[in-house]
């Protein structure tokens, strides 16, 4: 098992007659990485990974695994491993055959296998269940036996379709620290597919943002949040408040942008497109929840907005304040409970400041729908 | 609630009817079997017998004909089930245009009358032959191949039915993972694919082999020189019908009910066994001492099926001791002295009828002295004196002899010979 | 190679997906499609002894066809009355049982369908029974039965309902019995498979609403089993126009099927070409009937399947 193999997606395009399903798509994985795809359903983000394993031939481009390229191999010859989002664990073969399996394909004995499959067992903490079949194991467990099956396989690339969309949630959360914790002691590279995006920043060395085909930008979980590339970026990771309008004035690295609804607003414009706003452009101003401060009502600047408190929430760690925002759809506030004393403001103007470093302003662009 | 049970009493009547009608024939048939009588009947009932079983273990067409069955049985279940596999995965695998085409043609089959495949199979091959230049002893002309071939071409569409309702719940997913770990496709298709669908290769395989077997409208045409059972039996029917065929009959009748036995049996076993497979503790599967139910509890079928068993061996052993010899030597007495009884009631019906006839001449001939009005016993009948009492006790039968010792007769002729009675009359 | 093939053999390996094409070519072309073009041709043909097949007398010809409708050249008929009248009841005969079948099973899979208990599974059982007998020995049956020294005519003898024993054979009602009895799985199964799937709530609703029983089958279930007994009538039509052993065993002298004439021209009279000619007749007469009883109904093909 080789820690660190790489992979290379070359000006990848994917086809189906005259849909494209993947455009034009660029991404260096580093050797034992773990890289996410990020987007909604059909971003193409699933055409991506099976072009990567084998099921896929990609209309142009290429698709290297540790620089081979991989163009008419199929997938039963390629170094990877798939979990597929249904697990496809084989219904009539015991746990320990279908862990097992990859070594029944090269011949080896069944004492062999046998050995071998308690050991991954132990791994996974099913030590002593290799008898029983698929059918009676819960979701959870199923999860690890597929995991399990793969790894046995000992591919050089491991790669994972949702693996945790079927699960409920407190299991969804142990299973992320499992996987990342399988994987740096592992050492193989990951790529994994969600559209969750808590999943992929918690898990993620990198991660690649998807759109209808487009990947819209690649980075790390950080920068990506604070800094992402384009509008559906912004709004796909994490919760972010959305202010439109034209960019006034370009200031070196900041921009004035008229908006709509709040006046005349101050951001800095991301690192990606740095030079590319103009005056005039549409332009959409990003401002995080957590972002904002609470400050006298009523106090006019290029870091202060107003606006009417509509709800108020209470969730324990931070207070949720919701206000009118632009386009029928609510502004969100998060500020965090230091114990202060809290006053509702349920229907009255509330003024917030914000840093301008903390504000991100983008050309105007598709927005991710909930 | 009034209608509602008139409406149930008369579904169970229909039921009765339905079912009489469905399996009536079948019981009838059995019971010929049995009967002693050359033509088959089942009343009257008149000796047990299983010498129609021997003469069929004896007769040599038909045995010859179960070979060839069988032959041919196997030959159609190979081709069939594996032109249905192709066929069904073809199926599931061509694009939509194409599939509605795809799919007509290979059920069409079905629904072409029987007759017409026979024809066409035999008019094509029969051509092909010619168009290598083969003579008629070649492998194109054999029965064996031209029947397996023929049914074939439409056994293997209700194998592609079978095979395709199971292959339409599996996951292509299972696939692509086998592929994905390493398998060529080969393997994949060994390993994962085949294994899910035993179930309905095996059903594919009991249908095919059933149809095959009892195939009579393609058979007829294709057969050559090796008759199918089936062709054996029709010929019988038509041309010399004995309780032989119902032996056989029977025989069918009664491994298909051990069939159908078995079958229920081993499911439920199944069910049985899944069952306490889920309630069963990790510590009981790992070191294989699960207790299984035992072989018979509650389960039904198999409890049958053992009696059933049991009772044809213990059947099967009085038939090979018992001797329906003196059962049919009485039958053949009894028949005899029917029929002498009948022979004298109609002698009696005619004394009768020429009596009365004599009667009428008196009546009508006036002129001549009244003869005696009281008819005289039986002296102008055809049979003589036969019936004259008088002339019977200078014969010196039995009658006589047992008349002192017992007021009425005990011959198996009532009093008919007893003078007395004649004259009291 | 053209984009599906390759994708084909990607999809199936090449071993793997060679074997497959092979077979499903074999079936369709060699099985299905040359034989019925082989015998359509043949039907054509004049009837020649085989050294002259293939020379220069083998010319096509329509006699074969003229024949069926015509009788033979210079004959004292217009038209092969017989024949003709043959096929006509065959057909007529057919439309009969299957409209006979269809009343009697219709209520059997109705009820098998839609009740609960496992009883059901033992009525089941004993309703395949008899098919897995060979359907000669099932046409012996009867016709043991419906004999002149046979037990119906023992009873209704014995009960004085007839003086002498009634001939069932040569007035065809054995015939007709028994080709009612040969199908009547094959009724049932299509239909019983569609009812079953019926929601019972339906029905519980409809009666809920007062509807009679009459209307409630009427209205809600014969519609939704549309597929179902079409299904089966057509498999029952098409078996018994085409049956042979049931004509063969349990018909009089009067009650000729046109089966059997095929039998006849092709073992009787060595006359390949006329057979393959009445084949023919039978086989696209059938699916014309039965294409459009399909119209008529408004089914379609893909609904006929077990």
């Amino acid at each position: 098992m080789s820690a660190g193999v790489g992979v290379n997606l070359e000006d990848l395009w994917i086809k189906f007659g005259d849909f494209v399903a993947v455009r034009e798509a660029n991404v260096n994985i580093n050797g034992g990485d773990f890289f996410s795809f990020l987007g909604p359903s059909g971003c193409g983000k699933t055409t991506i990974l099976r072009a990567v394993s084998g099921f896929l031939e990609p209309s142009q481009g290429n698709v290297l695994i540790g620089g081979n390229n991989m163009k008419g191999i199929g997938p039963n010859k390629r170094p990877t491993a798939l979990i597929f989002q249904n697990l496809a664990l084989f219904p009539l073969m015991k746990v320990w055959e279908n862990i097992t399996f990859s070594m029944e394909i090269k011949g080896a004995s069944a004492k062999e296998r046998r050995k071998r499959a308690d050991e991954l067992l132990d791994m996974i903490a099913l030590t002593g269940q290799g008898d029983k079949l698929p059918s009676e194991l819960s979701g959870g467990q199923k999860q690890r036996v597929a995991i399990a099956r793969a790894l046995c396989a000992e591919p050089d690339v491991l790669l994972l379709d949702e693996p945790l969309s079927a699960l409920d949630l407190k299991l969804r959360q142990h299973m992320r620290s499992e996987l990342r914790e399988i994987q740096k002691r592992v050492g193989i590279t990951f790529i994994y597919i969600t559209h969750d995006q808590g999943e992929a920043l918690t898990m993620s060395d990198n991660v690649a943002v998807m759109r209808a085909g487009v990947i819209d930008q690649i980075g790390d979980g950080k920068t990506i949040y604070n800094d992402p590339n384009t509008a559906f970026a912004a709004s796909f990771v994490g919760e972010n408040n959305v202010f439109r309008g034209t960019v006034k004035k370009v200031i070196g690295n900041e921009v004035m942008v008229s908006t709509n609804r709040s006046g005349d607003l101050m951001a800095r414009v991301s690192t990606f497109n740095q030079g590319k706003m103009k005056e005039g452009d549409d332009a959409m101003l990003f401002i995080r929840p957590e972002a904002f401060s609470l400050a006298p009502v009523g106090t006019q600047g290029d870091h202060f907005v107003t606006a009417k408190v509509t709800k108020e929430e209470f969730e324990g760690n931070v207070f949720n304040i919701f206000m009118e925002g632009e386009g029928g759809k609510e502004m969100k506030v998060a500020l965090p409970n230091l114990g202060q004393s809290f006053e509702s403001h349920q229907g009255q103007p509330m003024t917030l400041e914000y840093d301008v470093h903390n504000a991100v302003a983008l050309p105007a662009g598709v927005l991710a729908t909930e | 609630m009034k209608n509602f049970s008139l409406m149930r009493i008369s579904i169970w009547v229909y039921l009765a009817l339905f079912f009489s009608y469905l399996l009536g024939p079948l019981v009838i048939m059995s019971v010929t079997a049995f009967n002693s009588p050359g033509f088959p009947r089942a009343a009257p009932w008149e000796c047990l017998t299983f010498e129609w079983f021997s003469a069929l273990f004896q007769d040599e067409r038909i045995l010859n004909g179960i070979k060839n069955s069988i032959l041919v049985g196997f030959g159609t279940v190979v081709l069939s089930v594996t032109m249905g596999l192709a066929g069904a995965l073809m199926l599931t695998q061509i694009w939509p245009k194409l599939r509605a085409t795809f799919y007509t043609i290979i059920i069409a089959p079905i629904l072409i009358p029987g007759v017409v495949i026979g024809i066409s199979t035999l008019v094509f091959w029969d051509r092909v032959n010619r168009m290598f230049g083969l003579d008629a002893d070649s492998f194109l002309s054999n029965g064996l191949f031209l029947t397996i071939i023929g049914q074939s071409t439409f056994i293997a569409s209700y194998c592609m039915l079978v095979l395709v309702a199971r292959l339409q719940r599996y996951d292509i997913g299972l696939t692509e993972a086998a592929l994905d770990l390493g398998a060529t496709h080969a393997q994949a298709f060994r390993k994962v694919l085949l294994p899910f669908m035993r179930p309905a290769i095996a059903s594919a395989a009991v249908l095919a082999f059933l149809a095959s077997f009892e195939n009579y409208n393609t058979t007829t045409f294709t057969f050559g020189e090796y008759p199918t059972l089936t062709i054996e039996l029709a010929q019988k029917v038509r041309y010399g019908i004995t309780p032989a065929i119902s032996a056989l009959a029977f025989i069918i009748v009664l491994l298909t009910v051990f069939a159908a036995l078995f079958n229920e049996a081993h499911i439920r076993r199944k069910e049985l066994v899944a069952a306490a497979r889920k309630s069963a503790t990790v510590d009981e599967l790992e070191s294989g001492k699960l207790r299984l139910p035992g072989f018979l509890s509650s389960n039904t079928a198999a409890v049958v099926l053992v009696v059933v068993a049991m009772m044809t061996i213990a059947v099967v052993g009085t038939a090979t001791v018992y001797s329906p010899q003196q059962c049919i030597a009485d039958v053949k007495e009894q028949k005899r002295l029917e029929t002498e009884v009948r022979i004298q009631e109609l002698r009696q019906r005619r004394a009768d009828e020429a009596a009365r006839r004599a009667a009428e001449q008196a009546d009508q001939a006036e002129q001549e002295p009244a003869v005696e009005a009281t008819p005289k016993p039986s002296n102008n009948s055809g049979f003589g004196s036969v019936f004259d009492p008088g002339a019977l006790q200078d014969d010196g039968a039995d009658a006589p002899e047992e008349e002192p010792a017992k007021p009425g007769n005990n011959s198996g002729f009532g009093s008919v010979f007893d003078p007395n009675a004649l004259q009291s009359e | 190679m053209p984009r599906f093939l390759k994708e084909y053999f990607n999809r199936n390996g090449v071993g793997l997906g060679s074997v497959m094409l092979g077979l499903v070519l074999f079936w369709t072309i060699g099985l299905i499609i040359l034989p019925q073009l082989s015998m359509l041709d043949f039907s054509f043909r004049p009837n020649l002894p085989p050294p002259e097949i293939g020379g220069p007398k083998d010319l096509y010809t329509l006699e074969n066809y003229k024949y069926l409708i015509f009788g033979p050249e210079g004959g004292s008929q217009d038209y092969n009355a017989v024949d003709l009248r043959v096929f006509y009841r065959t057909l007529i005969a057919a439309v009969l049982v299957t409209i006979f079948n269809l009343i009697l099973c219709y209520p059997i899979a109705y009820y098998l369908a839609q009740t609960k208990g496992n009883h059901i599974r033992v009525l089941a059982l004993m309703l395949i029974i008899p098919y897995w007998i060979n359907e000669i020995l099932r046409a012996f049956a009867l016709r043991i039965i419906f004999g002149e020294t046979g037990i119906l005519n023992n009873v209704l003898v014995g009960m004085g309902v007839f003086d002498t024993p009634f001939d069932f054979i040569r007035n065809d009602i054995a015939l007709y019995a028994g080709l009612g009895y040969a199908y009547i799985l094959l009724m049932i199964f299509p239909m019983y498979n569609v009812i079953e799937s019926l929601d019972r709530n339906q029905i519980e609703a409809a009666r809920d609403m007062g509807a009679s029983w009459t209307r409630i089958h009427r209205r809600v279930v014969i519609p939704y089993a549309k597929p179902g007994i079409s299904s089966g009538c057509t498999m029952v039509f098409m078996l018994s126009a085409g049956a042979l052993a049931a004509p063969q065993i349990l018909g009089g002298p009067s009650s000729l099927w046109f089966t059997q004439l095929i039998y006849q021209q092709f073992n009787d009279n060595s006359d390949w070409p006329q057979g393959a000619a009445y084949a023919v007749v039978l086989l696209v007469t059938c699916i014309l009937l039965v294409l459009a009883l399909m119209r008529v109904f408004k089914v379609n093909m893909g609904d006929i399947g077990k």
